[in-house]
């Protein structure tokens, strides 16, 4: 990743200060002191990663609202699990196995992922936030349509780039399901695609 | 899987990887987070708390008094000059309780009645600054057994009270045996 990032910082008083940091270096030094406590230093990297996780969340739930507490509850797991960080992967990568993690429990606490699928045309105007012109949004739609288990496969691997070892690992399924997902999703997907053009 | 496919699905990889990684949320998730994880501030004071520090005084005060009671006794003891006129002190009848669901044993009772009643008569035989160190300490013994009992109120079952309340019991008995010279047998819980 590039060597400098502007991000915001608020210090106590509530107030954004632009900052400029070296990611990698300030990165590990934030981890360390928000390991030690320092809820300043994880304000940091929520700031940091915030986007990024709740384009996960996003893309997994489907749904604005349930992405969103998605993201603060996968931020406050964090929070409780950081002491088992040990740095062995980036801290982005392991933010997003928590996510991943919390998107599935929740999923599994409640029935609101067959609400969701009941509810998707309604959700279906993806938030404008996204910013994708027409070909992306419909790609969006068809994602949003795949069944659960297809659709967190393709978000890990066809658009964040997991590997299937690593997607497999991190819905903790076997890899060979993580592949046959895959190739149901991009057969759904294509079919979508092309019902929506015809 | 024929070409047509295969170009398809290619298209279809290149799209997905298009996709915006990262999306901006709607709002600043921040301060709910920060709620969360920030611990709630402690209250200062519950009611253990208060009970700890009573206990935690009324043991320092028990053990203290003995201390100073024993030595002045045991520097009193050949002084047999009687002192006539002395302050007299006076006993409740045999009101010991136990918090509010224990009462002392008759064993007990007998003991500390029987040593009360001879007590008076010792103390007429001590010096004045003995006499003064017995009577203030003999009070504050009973100061603290009130304030056990006090706090074994609010928590009847707490184990740790009722032994600091026994053994604040016997600490009267022993202070009364050292003034009267008795030989008492240790007490035992189930006096109790």
């Amino acid at each position: 990743m590039d060597a400098l990032l502007t991000a915001n910082i608020a210090e106590t008083d509530r107030e954004a200060v632009p900052v400029t940091v070296d990611i990698a270096d300030d990165e590990h030094h934030w981890v360390r002191k928000a390991q030690a406590q320092d809820t300043a230093a994880f304000e940091a990297l929520y700031r940091l990663h915030v986007d990024k996780v709740y384009g996960l969340c996003l893309r997994m739930t489907g749904n604005a609202s349930e992405a969103e507490d998605c993201v603060q509850d996968a931020f406050i797991q964090a929070w409780t699990k950081l002491d088992k960080f040990r740095g062995e992967s980036a801290f982005g990568t392991w933010m997003h196995r928590v996510a991943v993690n919390t998107v599935l429990g929740r999923m599994r606490k409640s029935r609101r992922e067959q609400d969701r699928i009941r509810a998707v045309a309604e959700v279906s105007s993806v938030p404008d936030s996204i910013g994708d012109n027409g070909g992306l949004q419909d790609m969006e739609l068809a994602i949003n349509e795949l069944p659960s288990g297809a659709r967190h496969v393709f978000v890990l691997h066809g658009v964040y780039g997991y590997s299937h070892g690593e997607t497999s690992g991190m819905l903790g399924i076997a890899e060979g399901t993580s592949k046959a997902q895959f190739h149901r999703a991009r057969r759904l997907l294509a079919q979508q695609l092309k019902t929506e053009s015809a | 899987m024929n070409d047509t496919d295969d170009s398809n699905f290619d298209d279809l990889m290149t799209a997905a990887a298009d996709l915006a990684t990262e999306v901006k949320p709607g709002r600043d998730l921040w301060p709910g987070i920060e709620q969360a994880i920030i611990k709630p501030v402690r209250p200062a004071r519950t009611m253990w708390n208060t009970v700890w520090a009573q206990a935690a005084a009324v043991l320092i005060l028990v053990g203290g008094s003995s201390g100073i009671t024993y030595l002045a006794v045991t520097d009193g003891a050949d002084v047999t000059t009687p002192v006539a006129g002395g302050p007299t002190l006076v006993f409740e009848s045999a009101s010991g309780s136990f918090g509010s669901q224990y009462n002392l044993g008759p064993d007990y009772l007998d003991a500390q009645r029987d040593l009360a009643g001879r007590l008076d008569d010792e103390l007429d035989h001590l010096t004045p600054d003995v006499r003064e160190a017995v009577v203030t300490n003999i009070a504050a013994i009973r100061t603290a057994i009130a304030e056990i009992n006090l706090a074994l109120a609010e928590d009847p079952d707490n184990v740790l009270l009722q032994e600091l309340l026994l053994s604040t019991y016997r600490e009267e008995l022993t202070l009364m045996k050292q003034v009267n010279g008795f030989n008492l047998s240790a007490m035992r819980r189930d006096d109790i």
